[in-house]
């Protein structure tokens, strides 16, 4: 419980306003397009210069916890995720929200990764020890697994055709070897100047979901709507949580992914909201539902995102190793003030340590106070006019792709995929696989080169990649998951024919 | 009363279209931005952020250093970008990592090579070290690279990447012991190539000092050796030098850093950073920060990173036409 | 508006056959570049990628052929006569304009332009066009004070900024 005496360091009154300060820009920065958090953060390092280490850190903390969460915002109400963290969010939450539910959604996310994000932070306060051990359990051939797990989602993410499912998720995972390759450093499938750095994945999340978007608004032409494209009818906050409640199972569901997945160097953080997303829907009565709307896919993406951001800290504050991108910009934020982490860190600077952890823990529950204060102006953003949101939505989307790398170039390829992800909608291929491919794509490639080359000097790579109980497990997990999607495709087509049987039968008759 | 008005309008047009001309007396009116190729959060990164981040005092830049992260292929991507499309008109500058950029130039498939881009000035000299696993059976450098001989290309050993220090040392290794490593490039620059070694997935690593220095501190990993010329007085009195035990490795693979702008900026611009940005480097604060996070200073001349540049160029061409 | 209704209208043959078969090329494609590069090493991956992507886009196409699965919404003549206009707005302000006026210059020229040729409102009133100037020189105001000075973003100028 020693974490407890250092609550009062959280409330001084220069570390309570920074906290303050740090979730409300994360919000912001959070929901701008293109920045994610692992920039927002190596934004703020130049300010906890002049701070002492344990406000700087505060400040760190909160705008992590605030940006991952305020992801959401964009997500929902421009259907443009902010990070990769927040794609399963925008499946269910924009459809949400064009349903009038635009403030029910933003109620039951923020809430949602509230709690997760509390979870995971005690996690971390908890189970630190033995959690550590795990994050190192984890080796080229698991972390292989891991991402081919990632890829069986794709079965699920599309209802319409399996076939387009997965030929969108091949896509995506072509995109992403473009450039140069990262191992080898050859050059691949560069067909035009732009394209050597290679498809930045924010930059692709910008294209695929904001321009389609646009162009939708666009289709509609120049004639007076009374239909906007994201209406908010008055939702109580009371209701919103009783929404939550009853949805126990999705919560759980994420929080427990969330926290697990987290935990892995390397691929955690992109992927959890994904896979808790699927998980929700493979245990869901009404599978049919996600993607249109059902609160569930919501809640299972943002408390496994927020859940995630505890467990995350676990490999950087035990072992000093950064697990995640943004794990790796707070090091460096504890190293300007001379603080090695490290399986001492508790016991060399207690105060420092805890107050960190704790303010993540307060900053959760300011960032939920706050985000639901966001979520009651987010009708504002349903008075307007179709004209001025595909305006408003395009002007985000070319700074959001060109503030990523500064680069030209990545405004050219985020139009392009956005146009070509248009036309490819509207022929029955989807976005989401086609996303999911472009993420796993480089963690598949780079781990099972590794591993076949670390397979080559040992016993070869049948023996890496297929013994030990670890691959084992994994190995099972994406059998049943590829099964699963089979398996559930046959029923639901099998439910389809029966249903327009029944149709046939009473037109005829 | 018109006269004035179109005085007034024409004075309005020119401010903002008089940016290019007058450009080289007044530099920098704007902030500078500087390029990184590696991710945010690794050592270059890192280190890039420190040593610019006292840019806006009026004795060095007098405007903001704002970095921009372009990752990719080992630092191909930024490089080549920074190459070819660059403006060189001295607001954007680039850190350079040597040798991996040099390495890379003689092993083909860039845009770039030494004659490229103009050095401004260095900040800092990393050094690349062997290290094992805390647990590791192998207690010294000797017993790891006698193994090494006995085994050949059993010894996985994980870096950063391909052509990078990293590797520049465990070619160096394998030349000297007349045997052969198995290196594995990781993807996640130096800090997944560590994690490698804590993990145990590999059975060493060649990894920064920095870093290292970091990891021993935590209890994670053995030092065995470093690939300098001299050992690192201020981080690892205790640890020799590869030369020391026995082994013909210079300080070819030692990674130094420092700003670069694009050939063809301005001359009077390249004077201007090459006589503020050695100052700024050398600033108390700077020198401070870099020691709290373990980070070797070096800071040199425009003059003396030219030279240093044109002695790699040398040392690795040798190396690497013999692969 | 029922989402149900608009997916269970059929795409039309032609609609179907000509993406599939435009897949099924990329999909060549891939395969013949993946196969014919060196080094080896470095299109394994690709490789394994294009060969089931391959193998997907031809039981993609002989599915189209045989008119299965026509899922989807399809383009109508009415919603590209709708979109061209902007598209082309937006295409030619970020390949041409903001090169030679400046980011934000652009910027400001295309949130005008799609803002005017999609608004309802008369394009003859004065009034209108001033509302239309005063809400696109607010927004891209927030935008330069969040991307610029806030966060220091260094954009492409020309002319102007």
């Amino acid at each position: 419980m020693e974490f407890l005496q250092h609550f009062g360091g959280v409330f001084e009154p220069l570390s309570f306003m920074l906290l303050l300060g740090g979730t409300i820009g994360g919000l912001i920065l959070g929901a701008t397009p293109g920045l994610s958090p692992t920039m927002a953060v190596a934004l703020l390092i130049p300010f906890t210069f002049q701070l002492p280490a344990t406000q700087g850190l505060i400040l760190l903390g909160a705008a992590y916890t605030a940006t991952v969460a305020g992801g959401a915002v964009s997500a929902i109400l421009l259907k443009i995720p902010g990070a990769p963290a927040n794609i399963a969010t925008s499946l269910d939450g924009h459809a949400m929200a064009s349903t009038g539910r635009g403030t029910q959604a933003l109620h039951v996310s923020f809430l949602a990764s509230g709690v997760g994000g509390v979870v995971g932070v005690l996690l971390l306060i908890f189970l630190t020890p033995v959690l550590s051990r795990w994050a190192l359990a984890f080796g080229p051939s698991h972390l292989f697994w891991m991402a081919i797990l990632g890829v069986t989602v794709i079965g699920s993410l599309d209802s319409r055709s399996f076939v387009k499912g997965l030929l969108s998720g091949c896509l995506g995972l072509w995109l992403s070897m473009i450039g140069y390759d990262d191992i080898q450093g050859a050059q691949r499938f560069i067909f035009h100047d732009s394209l050597t750095g290679g498809v930045n994945i924010i930059t692709a999340l910008i294209g695929i979901f904001a321009i389609p978007q646009v162009i939708e608004m666009l289709a509609r032409g120049r004639c007076e709507h009374k239909v906007s494209t994201v209406s908010v009818h008055r939702q109580s906050l009371l209701e919103s949580l009783k929404l939550l409640l009853a949805n126990g199972r999705a919560l759980s569901i994420g929080t427990f992914v969330g926290s697990i997945i987290g935990l892995i160097p390397g691929v955690g953080g992109q992927i959890a909201g994904l896979l808790a997303y699927d998980q929700t829907r493979k245990f869901s009565n009404d599978p049919d539902s996600f993607g249109k709307g059902n609160p569930a896919g919501v809640i299972a993406a943002e408390s496994a995102n927020n859940a995630m951001v505890g467990p995350s800290l676990v490999p950087l504050l035990t072992l000093s190793i950064p697990g995640s991108p943004t794990a790796a910009v707070l090091l460096g934020g504890l190293l300007i003030h001379g603080i090695f982490p490290g399986s001492d860190l508790f016991d060399n600077y207690p105060d420092v340590a805890w107050t960190f952890i704790n303010s993540m823990l307060i900053g959760q529950i300011l960032m939920v106070i706050f985000g639901i204060w966001v979520a009651s102006h987010a009708a504002r953003v349903a008075h307007v006019p179709p004209p001025i949101m595909a305006a408003a939505v395009t002007i985000l989307a070319l700074f959001g792709s060109y503030s990523v790398q500064q680069s030209m170039g990545d405004v050219y390829i985020m139009l392009a995929l956005g146009v070509g992800m248009y036309l490819l909608e509207k022929v029955g291929f989807s976005a989401a696989p086609l996303v999911l491919g472009l993420i796993l794509g480089p963690i598949a490639e780079a781990n099972f080169i590794q591993g076949s080359m670390i397979a080559n000097a040992m016993n070869g790579p049948a023996e890496y990649f297929l013994s030990g109980t670890l691959n084992l497990l994994l190995l099972i997990l994406v059998l049943a998951s590829i099964g699963w999607s089979f398996f559930s495709t046959h029923l639901a087509n099998r439910r389809a024919r029966n249903l327009s049987n029944t149709a046939e039968v009473s037109l005829e008759s | 009363m018109r006269k004035r008005y179109i005085g007034t309008a024409l004075l309005a047009v020119s401010t903002l279209l008089g940016t290019t001309q007058t450009m080289a007396d007044d530099y920098p009116e704007r902030p500078v931005s500087l390029m990184v190729s590696y991710g945010a959060g690794g050592a270059t990164d890192f280190q890039a952020r420190l040593v610019s981040m006292m840019a806006n005092n009026e004795n060095y830049l007098g405007e903001p250093i704002v970095v921009i992260n372009k990752p990719g292929a080992g630092g191909r991507v930024g490089w080549n970008w920074f190459a070819s499309d660059a403006e060189a008109d001295g607001y954007t500058l680039a850190a350079y990592n040597v040798p991996h950029f040099i390495a890379q130039s003689i092993e083909g498939g860039v845009r770039y090579d030494a004659d490229s881009f103009e050095p401004i000035a260095n900040w800092g000299a990393d050094p690349a070290v062997v290290v094992v696993a805390a647990d590791s059976e192998f207690n010294s450098i000797q017993e790891l690279l006698a193994y090494a001989v006995e085994n050949p290309g059993k010894v996985t050993v994980s870096g950063a990447g391909l052509y990078v220090g990293h590797h520049i040392a465990a070619l160096q290794i394998q030349k000297a012991i007349g045997g052969k490593l198995a290196y594995i490039p990781t993807k996640g620059g130096g800090a997944a190539a560590m994690k490698a070694v804590i993990a145990g997935n590999v059975v060493a690593g060649i990894n920064n000092l920095s870093d290292a220095y970091r990891a021993r501190e935590a209890g994670n990993v053995k030092i065995l050796a470093v690939a300098d010329t001299q050992r690192s007085e201020q981080f690892l009195p205790d640890v020799p030098t590869l030369m020391e035990a026995g082994y013909e490795v210079d300080n070819a693979s030692v990674n130094y850093r420092g700003f670069m702008v694009p050939a063809g900026t301005p001359t009077s611009v390249i004077d201007f950073l090459a006589s503020r940005v050695p100052e700024m480097f050398s600033d108390p604060k700077v020198a401070e920060q870099m020691a709290a996070g373990g980070s070797g200073v070096q800071v040199m001349s425009r003059e003396e990173v030219h030279a240093m540049w044109a002695a790699r160029q040398e040392t690795l061409n040798d190396l690497l036409a013999n692969l | 508006m029922n989402p149900d209704t608009a997916e269970s209208m059929p795409l039309s043959r032609v609609q179907h056959l000509v993406p599939a078969a435009a897949v099924l090329a990329l999909a060549l494609i891939v395969a013949w570049v993946s196969f014919t590069r060196e080094p080896s090493e470095a299109f394994l991956f690709p490789r394994m990628i294009a060969s089931v992507m391959l193998l997907l886009a031809l039981w993609n196409f002989i599915r189209a052929s045989l008119g299965l699965a026509r899922v989807g919404d399809g383009l109508t003549r009415k919603g590209v006569g709708a979109i061209t206009p902007g598209l082309c707005v937006i295409v030619l302000l970020v390949y041409v304009a903001a090169r030679y006026l400046g980011f934000y210059s652009a910027s400001w020229l295309a949130f005008l332009s799609i803002y005017s040729l999609y608004d309802p409102a008369s394009h003859t009133l004065f009034a209108v066009w001033v509302k239309r100037v005063l809400i696109t020189t607010a927004f891209l105001s927030v935008i330069y004070a969040l991307f610029s000075l806030l966060l220091q973003v260094q954009t492409p100028r020309g002319l102007f900024i």
